[in-house]
């Protein structure tokens, strides 16, 4: 629900100041320019929080707070006073009767939304309907690591992809950088002296800027007591050390919510291929199980009622490639998908090696699997599978298990 | 209540001008240049010649006083904008009362920073609601018994002056 934001205060240009310092957030704000109103319209709104003048005509904003303090029902409601009342007495007073935080005026809109963000859970209006980034838009990784091996292997790891990976040794570096840059996910080691990683994991979650950017842990593998501590605290994910590039990507991914479904799945432009990864770490796995139902469901819901499941990429079949496989073609006989496979001789080969796999056929291109749903069709009515062309790699017994 | 004549001049020109350079700097994201050797007290120093919006706020504790600040109306109507984040069209559709409350607004923040600087030296006391006079060939003159310093300050090109009468002690 959006939080709802009442300011009390006879200066409408404070109100409107008030309004624009917001309208980037998701929040509701109501106006009232007296003590009188304010007490009105709290009863009636319920606010989240209350931002307070001081020195007002009909109910000053002491009479108010007063008030508001020994209602039982609005008492609860947290009040920030934002007024030119900044003398220390002035400050002592109020305090006593209790105020959440206090904004002398004059005050800059950032820091006003800082603290208000402190309060209630404030989020930015981009953040929300936000268009889902893809794994193939530029992201800014920021590495914290005093170790400059481990950040040249991260560097090279992510080479390949659109990242920029920024580091800094220390947390009050990245401190500084995140305030003047937006970062779209920080990687720290929880190996920097003196806590310094759960330090910044607080700071950063206290700051408005980077309250809701995912923080991942880099932790050496046999410290479970350190990894514990890091997924208490709430950081997005953990990589352990010695880093697994391939894993510490997916988790990257993961945590910066990319959709990396562009790197497995298209349309070309009547087929769904699924196009399989050499290297089937779980997290890949995962990663692609996680897609595969909705893909398949798209592809349907738009005409499309072939899928190919291309293994041209595929050095050597292993249990996470069949795994996701099987899924994959349960899914298609699900929907009434029918399928085919492309792949090497290799693939075919290792095929043999499992009883589930034993009757799978590939064809040795995109065109022959293309070709063979034609062939299928043509083939009356409603073959079991795409017959596989004298050609194709196939199986010593043809019989096709790739069929919808 | 303190006796004014114990505060050093110095003291109220540091206080006027940082209450000013924070407000415009903060607000409006304009430096006030202090005007050097502006001493002219007299009624003359701030005779109108052109419409002006003068914003008022007064303090009532330790020290009984009032500050007028005089914007020259262009200059109110380009504070309101920058406030408001109105464009200049904008504001002229708003009206006088958009930029009277902008003034208002202007003065009590300058006003509340400098009594809070008096507070802190010992001299608490309270702000009271601004109110705005507006107009051409009109002049304020104060009380025999009140003190009166006048600062001007230069903020990118335009004039701004801080009129202060501050009730002399018993």
């Amino acid at each position: 629900m959006r939080p709802k934001i009442l300011t009390v205060d006879d200066s409408k240009t404070v109100r409107v100041i008030i309004q624009n310092a917001f309208k980037h957030y998701d929040c509701e704000i109501f106006e009232a320019c007296n003590g009188v109103e304010g007490l009105a319209l709290a009863s009636r709104e319920n606010p989240d929080l209350i931002l307070l003048d001081v020195t007002m005509p009909v109910m000053d904003g002491i009479e108010m707070l007063c008030k508001l303090k020994a209602n039982a029902v609005l008492k609860a409601i947290p009040v920030l006073m934002l007024t030119a009342e900044g003398g220390r007495e002035n400050v002592l007073r109020i305090a006593k009767i209790g105020v959440r935080d206090y904004v002398v005026k004059p005050f800059k809109e950032e820091v006003l939304v800082q603290k208000v963000g402190r309060i209630i859970d404030l989020k930015s209006i981009t953040d929300a309907p936000a268009k889902i980034k893809s794994i193939f838009d530029p992201a800014t990784i920021l590495v914290v690591e005093d170790k400059p091996i481990i950040i040249a292997q991260i560097q090279e790891g992510f080479r390949h992809t659109p990242w920029q990976v920024r580091s800094v040794a220390t947390a009050g570096e990245a401190i500084d950088l995140c305030a003047g840059e937006t970062v779209d996910l920080v990687m720290v080691s929880l190996s920097l002296p003196d806590d310094a990683a759960f330090t910044l994991f607080r700071m950063l979650r206290a700051s408005l800027k980077t309250k809701y950017t995912p923080i991942m842990a880099i932790v050496v593998k046999t410290d479970a007591a350190a990894q514990q501590h890091a997924l208490q605290v709430g950081f997005t994910a953990i990589a352990t050390k010695p880093l697994d590039l391939v894993d510490l990507e997916a988790k990257a991914a993961k945590a910066m919510h990319l959709d990396t479904s562009q790197r497995y799945f298209h349309t070309a432009p009547d087929l769904l291929v699924l196009k399989l990864p050499d290297n089937c770490t779980p997290a890949l796995i995962g990663e692609i199980s996680d897609q595969l139902k909705l893909k398949v469901a798209d592809a349907v819901n738009s005409g499309i009622n072939r899928a190919v499941f291309d293994l041209n990429e595929v050095r050597s079949l292993d249990m996470g490639h069949i795994k996701l496989l099987l899924t994959a073609m349960q899914i298609c006989r699900d929907l009434a998908l029918q399928f085919a496979l492309v792949g090497s001789g290799n693939v075919l080969k290792d095929s043999q090696n499992y009883e589930d796999t034993r009757a799978w056929q590939f064809y040795s291109s995109m065109e022959e699997a293309r070709a063979s749903f034609q062939k299928t069709e043509e083939a009356a009515p409603a073959p079991e599978a795409p017959a596989a062309p004298p050609d194709a790699v196939t199986a010593p017994e043809p019989v096709a298990a790739a069929a919808g | 209540m303190a006796n004014v004549q114990d505060i050093d001049e110095a003291i109220f020109q540091l206080s006027v001008t940082r209450a000013v350079q924070a407000v415009f700097k903060t607000m409006i994201g304009k430096t006030a240049k202090p005007v050097p050797h502006f001493a002219d007290t007299s009624v003359h120093a701030v005779a109108l010649d052109q419409v002006h919006v003068v914003g008022t706020a007064g303090m009532v504790g330790a020290i009984n006083g009032l500050i007028y600040l005089y914007f020259e109306l262009n200059f109110a109507k380009l504070c309101a904008g920058r406030l408001l984040s109105l464009s200049p069209r904008e504001i002229e559709q708003a009206g006088d009362e958009t930029v009277n409350d902008a003034v208002g607004e202007l003065t009590n923040m300058t006003v509340g920073t400098f009594k809070n600087q008096l507070s802190e030296r010992g001299f608490p006391c309270r702000l009271t609601i601004p109110s705005i006079l507006r107009g051409r060939e009109f002049t304020i003159t104060p009380i025999k018994s009140a003190v009166r310093h006048i600062y001007r300050f230069d903020i990118d090109g335009h004039s701004l002056t801080a009129d202060l009468l501050v009730e002399s002690g018993p």
